[in-house]
């Protein structure tokens, strides 16, 4: 295998300064694909950034909410008569001693009075007094695990305390999230493999049209026995120019367009959005897209061109 | 040794344009192709240079039968033949010094030996101040001048002229039959087309004649004289 790639790059190529023998680079229309290419690279990275985006999301709201669960004390008893504060701060901690005692559970926090009007408000505006409202009990509670028979059997305790206090391990809304940032993943991996396709195709069209213009000029070096892979090598070189320079091009406007989103969108400040900067790791793969739109150009300008060779006597 | 044994050839559902051709070009030999105007010498020419392949016959070259080659096997044997081509076919964006360096590029000749052999070989017909022309900017003698020296850059096994001397004044046509003739005696396999019939007389070579796709071959007189001497 390496005496194969040892000859083919041999093959063809001079030792010094190597020239083009077709005038592939004087072509009309390279500009035009430049800007093809660099205009998808930089859909590939919007693209790309919106799948890791909405990875982050997920991965935080599932580890930041892996084994926690909320314990409500409703506002109301069972009959429907609104329970004062007194009434729910002692179920309060009647039920955070029960968890105390039966182990299983960590962390056990009693939400205060601010805690809970902190979290309503946004939705109850700011024209509601809360201090005069009755609001419910909450308390947060890490759990060692979040089986099913552990969330029936704590259940079955805190029932014991009033019959409508009920603990919620967020897991039906949670799935549901989940389900639709990765249906969201799925369509961005999607798209962005469309727009290799796309830029694979107009590659080829691109290269398609060079062999009809020269064409004479190939048949010429097919005759002197330009092996395929000479030839082939010709359009390669071209179509790798090409996209390095389309592709390096569109991965900067990328970068440019984060650090504007950024400005734009600033840093969530409750936490719930990660930050729209991506890690390191995302960053360099982003930064190796100019190298994977290459190989794409490059695979796509051999296979036009074997093709096209491959009607030759 | 190249041989055509019952070759035809035709172009697509039409007659055919060459039949029944039969051949042997021994290695070191040297044919003229003559014929009148339509008569198949390019179709011949073609399937010598394997720019076809045939539709009836056999067809060997250098021990090679190039009815069963796969086409990727084709290519080293088309390093071996240098063409001529009547409208020379040569790449307009290229100077003079790279299109006769083209053969060796693609032979992956280093670049120093390229230098070398290509700028000798334009010294050599008359090309040396023109290395660096664009072929539009040569005269037609001077094109087909270039179109020779690529051609037999490589030392080509088989060397195909389709006029070579055509465009070409008669000093430097006998000057180029000369090169051919050198080329021949170290071994190349030479077949030209042409009508001179000064040039046919002058080297006295043995003719293929082509008429209406078939071909015989005949040997003057003095060829035949000179051979029969070198037996004994």
């Amino acid at each position: 295998m390496m005496a194969f790639f040892k000859a083919e790059k041999k093959l063809g190529v001079s030792d010094g300064k190597r020239r083009y023998d077709l005038p592939l680079n004087k072509d009309s229309g390279t500009g035009f694909l430049v800007l093809l290419i660099g205009l998808m690279t930089f859909l590939a990275l919007m693209t790309l950034l919106g799948s890791f985006l909405l990875s982050a999301v997920s991965n935080r709201w599932e580890s930041g909410l892996e084994n926690k669960a909320t314990i409500e004390i409703p506002a109301e008893n069972p009959d429907g008569s609104l329970r004062n504060k007194k009434t729910i701060s002692d179920l309060s901690q009647k039920v955070a001693l029960i968890l105390k005692q039966r182990g299983s559970t960590h962390d056990i926090k009693i939400l205060s009075g601010s805690d809970i009007q902190n979290l309503v408000s946004p939705w109850l505006g700011s024209d509601v007094n809360l201090a005069e409202v009755t609001l419910p009990g909450l308390i947060s509670v890490s759990l060692t695990d979040s089986t099913p028979v552990l969330i029936a059997d704590i259940q079955q305790d805190i029932e014991k305390i009033a019959a409508n206090i009920h603990i919620d391990t967020h897991q039906a809304w949670l799935s549901d999230i989940l389900r639709f940032t990765s249906a969201l993943q799925f369509a961005t991996l999607t798209i962005s493999l469309i727009i290799g396709l796309t830029t694979a195709t107009a590659i080829a069209g691109a290269i398609k049209s060079r062999i009809a213009i020269h064409k004479k000029d190939v048949e010429l070096l097919h005759l002197m026995g330009a092996s395929d892979s000479y030839i082939s090598r010709q359009f390669q070189r071209h179509a790798f120019i090409l996209s390095f320079q389309g592709a390096l091009g569109g991965t900067l406007a990328g970068f440019l367009a984060l650090g504007l989103i950024r400005l734009i969108g600033g840093v969530s400040a409750q936490g719930l959005l990660p930050d729209l900067v991506p890690g390191l790791f995302h960053i360099v793969l982003l930064a190796l897209l100019p190298v994977l739109v290459c190989a794409i150009a490059v695979m796509a300008a051999r296979h036009t061109v074997l093709r096209a060779l491959s009607v030759m006597p | 040794m190249i041989k055509f044994d019952h070759v035809g050839l035709r172009y697509g559902v039409g007659p055919e344009v060459l039949s029944d051709i039969n051949f042997i070009l021994e290695p070191g030999s040297f044919h003229f192709l003559t014929g009148p105007s339509g008569s198949g010498k390019t179709s011949l020419m073609n399937l010598m240079f394997l720019g076809r392949r045939p539709t009836r016959g056999l067809i060997s070259m250098f021990d090679h039968n190039i009815n069963d080659l796969e086409r990727e096997k084709l290519a080293p044997i088309r390093r071996r033949i240098g063409v001529v081509f009547q409208e020379f076919r040569l790449l307009p964006h290229l100077s003079s010094f790279d299109n006769v360096a083209l053969p060796l590029r693609i032979l992956g000749r280093p670049e120093r030996e390229i230098r070398n052999n290509v700028n000798e070989l334009l010294e050599w017909v008359g090309l040396g101040d023109y290395k660096n022309a664009l072929p539009q900017t040569l005269s037609g003698g001077q094109q087909q001048r270039v179109a020779i020296a690529r051609a037999v850059i490589a030392r080509p096994k088989l060397l195909l002229a389709d006029e070579p001397t055509g465009n070409l004044d008669d000093e430097i046509g006998f000057r180029l039959m000369n090169l051919f003739e050198q080329l021949n005696r170290m071994g190349t396999t030479i077949v030209i087309a042409t009508h001179s019939q000064q040039i046919i007389d002058k080297f006295g070579h043995p003719r293929m004649i082509l008429e209406a796709g078939t071909l015989k071959i005949e040997a003057p007189k003095n060829w035949i004289q000179k051979k029969i001497q070198g037996v004994f």
